[in-house]
């Protein structure tokens, strides 16, 4: 009994002290106010076969190790705190998801899939175990364009990966990701991040990409029974190893990080960059940057966090999910309108303009964000195929270059956001095998639907653009049969491609309906800003109350790897307006002159019987006065 | 807050009305009110005797109340009702509507401002207060009592005067030279000289009733 209470004290005083450590802020969580670069001349850690912080790294190491973040920079930073900003806490259910973002998007050519996946509870995507993603393959799929962390770093469940894990270790927080100024840092290129996260080289991939270290062979490689601290070699394959630059470590073992606190933009655009495949403007040089960049200012001027990395990502009501002091201003009508709530003037922040929108109705601030005028590519008859870093894999190796190529994201669709405003959007329809269960579409596992839509569309070419196979009625028909066959889906099985729902009737017949889960999942497009003078609205009215204008009347392409479903929809149909009425309207403003017209000359008219019957009271009382004299 | 005063302001304005009715009841309409309201009705049709202009000016006034009820209508309905922004639908007619009340106006200042000009007859007080000040008899006819048109004349003059402002708050801001405060400035101009358009109208409408039912 008492071996019991003094084991519950000890494990009390541990917990307490654990408590204590956390709260316990490291030398570099808090700035001393300096706005001087600090110097990072800093010794490397590793981090130990039992997830320990290991010994100082030197370059006379029998076996080199990479170095850990977790233990080289949490030396001076709080790893566990800067673990639940933003861009690292998206397994975190108890994060709120804040306005719906870019999905990662699992494209397959092959099966006719395309399907927005996230760990977000934003609605309409789904998450990555839903396909029978574990949260290792996820990272091996997408962690090229992660700063680590997140899924990369969750403890895998499924006991086949345990060794696999235990090879390729986790995927730490990449500080140098985002923080490190050096030009060497190799985010895409040859043997950068994206190769080792490829090859599984999750322990090495954050050392691999920095400028003095350099990463060959491949965890995927290697047999289960591997052990990275303990290699052997094996044959006819390269084990992961690292080797550090032999000037890389001064006299103390000491390696110099040339880190910036302030993120350069071209870090930020390694995973945020878009382009817009319009044909004018389909290259990099022919299309200009966010007007706010071109200004002077960088990405983290607005998108600002602190140690914490709650980054602000600088949406309207965002203040209602993110407690930072500065989020109320960081937005696009906090920076340059102020907070009317604020106690002392805020607007004009960083040098924005106070927008005067002469002419504007105020009624349009009430139904658009400032970005539907000012945001995104000017919109065309037709919306444009949109590639964006993340979904199309851009700034890595081998990039498929041609504009057809999977997933299709199609931008700038103006549609309503849950607030009633309408916006600019980036568009994607999702096409994926599921199984319907009342109203609940699943999306069915992959490696299912490799095994029977993969061998029915194999039949087809597939174009070598990367675009969809043409598929026809017929080769629904078949896969849907063959999916019913199969035990291990429960419910009908059924496909979401263009919008609808295919599935098949009592009599095998293929029908297809609109369905919520065929719904398109929207994002809003933040940038590129354009500058006011090339904002909507700055010629006339008519850039969007024309009857042809392609604000309300443009059309939004229905992505489908079914040919015949291939078809467009009106941008009005995403923004809740009546087209007959908004038609209607926008003919009214070919009268609008006329009004104009009509309405000055008729005030002229009343203001001349004004004056005139005015100047004959005054001779009235002029006459009256005279008369007195 | 604009909801509650052109509420208050209208019924303030009708309760007036009825009070007028009750404390000054116009005797001839209810001798035979039938025949009164058919009188009344029969005056929304053009007279045979009406010279060519007495016709324009007829038709002319006709249509200046019906777009001032749809204008009325469409413009308070939703701010009263509804509690809400005039959108949609009603815009539309409104700003169709709009044009072509501006033109009757402009037609009816032309044509009724001679009508409507203040004589010394109108104000019997006023003239002898001038007399006194200026010590010179009137040269004008000595007014016996107060013209019954007094009110009519005031009110046209007050419909005139509020017109420009009701119509250039809103063509105004349509062009670009008012920025977001402005035009918010503006939109509150055109929406309360609206009520009190509105008002006036009613009173100048009530006024020309009862001269005719007096007739």
């Amino acid at each position: 009994m008492l071996l019991l209470c003094f084991s519950a004290a000890t494990v009390c005083f541990a917990n307490e002290a654990v408590g204590a450590n956390a709260d316990q802020k490291k030398l570099g969580d808090e700035s001393d106010g300096s706005r001087a670069h600090p110097t990072h001349l800093i010794p490397l850690f590793y981090e130990n076969d039992n997830g320990e912080k290991g010994e100082k790294i030197t370059p006379d190491d029998e076996l080199l190790l990479p170095f850990s973040t977790r233990w080289t920079c949490g030396e001076c930073h709080s790893y566990g705190i800067i673990g639940k900003g933003w861009h690292f806490n998206a397994t975190d259910p108890n994060v709120a998801p804040g306005r719906p973002g870019q999905p990662w998007i699992l494209a397959d050519a092959r099966t006719g899939t395309q399907i927005p996946l996230s760990y977000r509870r934003w609605p309409g995507t789904f998450k990555p175990e839903q396909l029978g993603l574990t949260p290792r393959a996820f990272t091996k799929l997408f962690g090229r364009h992660t700063p680590g962390g997140g899924a990369g770093e969750l403890e895998t469940e499924d006991p086949d990966e345990i060794m696999r894990q235990f090879i390729s270790g986790k995927l730490e927080i990449n500080c140098l990701s985002c923080h490190n100024a050096h030009p060497g840092q190799n985010q895409g290129g040859m043997g950068g991040y994206a190769v080792q996260i490829a090859r599984e080289n999750f322990r090495w991939a954050a050392a691999g990409a920095c400028e003095f270290a350099s990463v060959s062979g491949s965890a995927t490689d290697m047999p289960e029974t591997y052990d990275p601290f303990m290699p052997e070699p094996v044959r006819d394959k390269i084990p992961p190893t690292i080797s550090y630059r032999e000037d890389a470590f001064d006299r103390e073992n000491q390696v110099f990080f040339d880190i910036l606190r302030e993120v350069p933009a071209h870090r930020c655009y390694f995973c945020h960059s878009n382009l817009y495949l319009d044909k004018k403007h389909a290259e990099k040089w022919s299309s200009d940057e966010d007007v706010h960049l071109k200004a002077g200012l960088t990405c983290v001027d607005c998108h600002r966090n602190g140690i914490d990395h709650k980054i602000i990502r600088g949406y309207e009501s965002e203040d209602t999910v993110l407690r930072n002091p500065l989020v109320a201003t960081s937005s696009c009508e906090g920076c340059h309108l102020g907070d009317k709530y604020s106690s002392s003037p805020v607007a004009g922040r960083l040098g924005a303009p106070v927008p005067e929108h002469p002419g504007i109705p105020p009624v349009h601030f009430e139904k658009l964000t400032c970005t539907a005028c000012h945001s995104g590519p000017w919109p065309s008859q037709k919306t444009h195929l949109t590639k964006t870093s993340r979904a199309h894999r851009l700034g890595t190796l081998n990039v498929n270059k041609s504009h057809d190529v999977l997933p299709h994201i199609i931008s700038p669709v103006f549609a309503k956001q849950p607030n009633g405003k309408i916006t600019p959007h980036k568009l994607l329809w999702p096409a994926f095998w599921g199984s319907l269960k009342g109203q609940d579409v699943t999306p069915i596992a992959l490696e299912i639907v490799r095994q029977t839509a993969g061998k029915v569309i194999a039949k087809e070419k597939l174009p070598l653009s990367g675009n969809w196979p043409a598929l026809t009625a017929e080769h629904i028909t078949e896969v849907l049969t063959l999916l019913s066959s199969q035990k291990s889906i429960k419910g009908e099985p059924v496909y979401i491609s263009g919008g609808k729902l295919y599935s098949l009737d009592d009599s095998a017949k293929l029908c297809e309906e609109e369905h919520q889960s065929a719904k398109p999942y929207l994002w809003p497009i933040g940038h590129n800003v354009r500058p006011a003078a090339q904002s909507l609205g700055v010629r006339y009215c008519t850039d969007c109350h024309a009857t042809d204008a392609p604000f309300f009347f443009g059309d939004v392409t229905v992505d489908s790897p079914i040919v015949a479903a291939r078809e467009a929809k009106k941008m009005i149909e995403f923004q809740g307006i009546s087209p007959s009425y908004a038609w209607a309207f926008a003919f009214s403003f070919v009268f609008r002159p006329f009004m104009k017209f009509i309405c000055l000359g008729s005030c002229a008219v009343l203001a001349g019987v004004l004056l005139l019957y005015a100047l004959k009271l005054l001779a009235c009382v002029a006459k009256a006065l005279t008369e007195r004299d | 807050m604009f909801q509650t005063i052109s509420i208050v302001a209208f019924a303030v304005t009708f309760g007036c009305m009825v009070l007028n009715c009750v404390i000054s009841p116009c005797k001839e309409c209810w001798r035979h009110p039938l025949r009164k309201l058919v009188h009344l009705f029969t005056l929304l049709f053009i007279e045979q005797k009406l010279s060519p202009v007495g016709v324009l000016r007829k038709v002319v006034y006709l249509l200046a109340m019906l777009c001032f009820v749809i204008l009325a209508v469409t413009g308070f309905y939703p701010t009263i009702i509804l509690g809400e922004h005039i959108s949609g639908y009603l815009v539309m007619v409104h700003a169709t509507f709009a044009p072509i009340f501006a033109i009757c106006l402009a037609i009816l200042a032309v044509m009724w401002a001679r009508r409507c000009r203040f004589a010394y007859s109108d104000w019997p007080w006023f003239q002898r207060t001038v007399q006194r000040v200026t010590l010179v008899k009137s040269a004008g006819e000595q007014a016996q009592c107060e013209s019954s048109g007094l009110g009519q004349k005031i009110t046209f003059w007050l419909i005139i005067f509020l017109a420009l402002p009701l119509i250039l708050s809103i063509i105004l801001s349509m062009f670009p030279l008012f920025g977001t405060h402005w035009q918010e400035l503006l939109l509150s101009t055109h929406r309360y000289t609206a009520l009190v358009f509105a008002l006036v109208v009613i009173v100048h409408t009530y006024l020309v009733i009862r001269t005719k039912m007096q007739e």
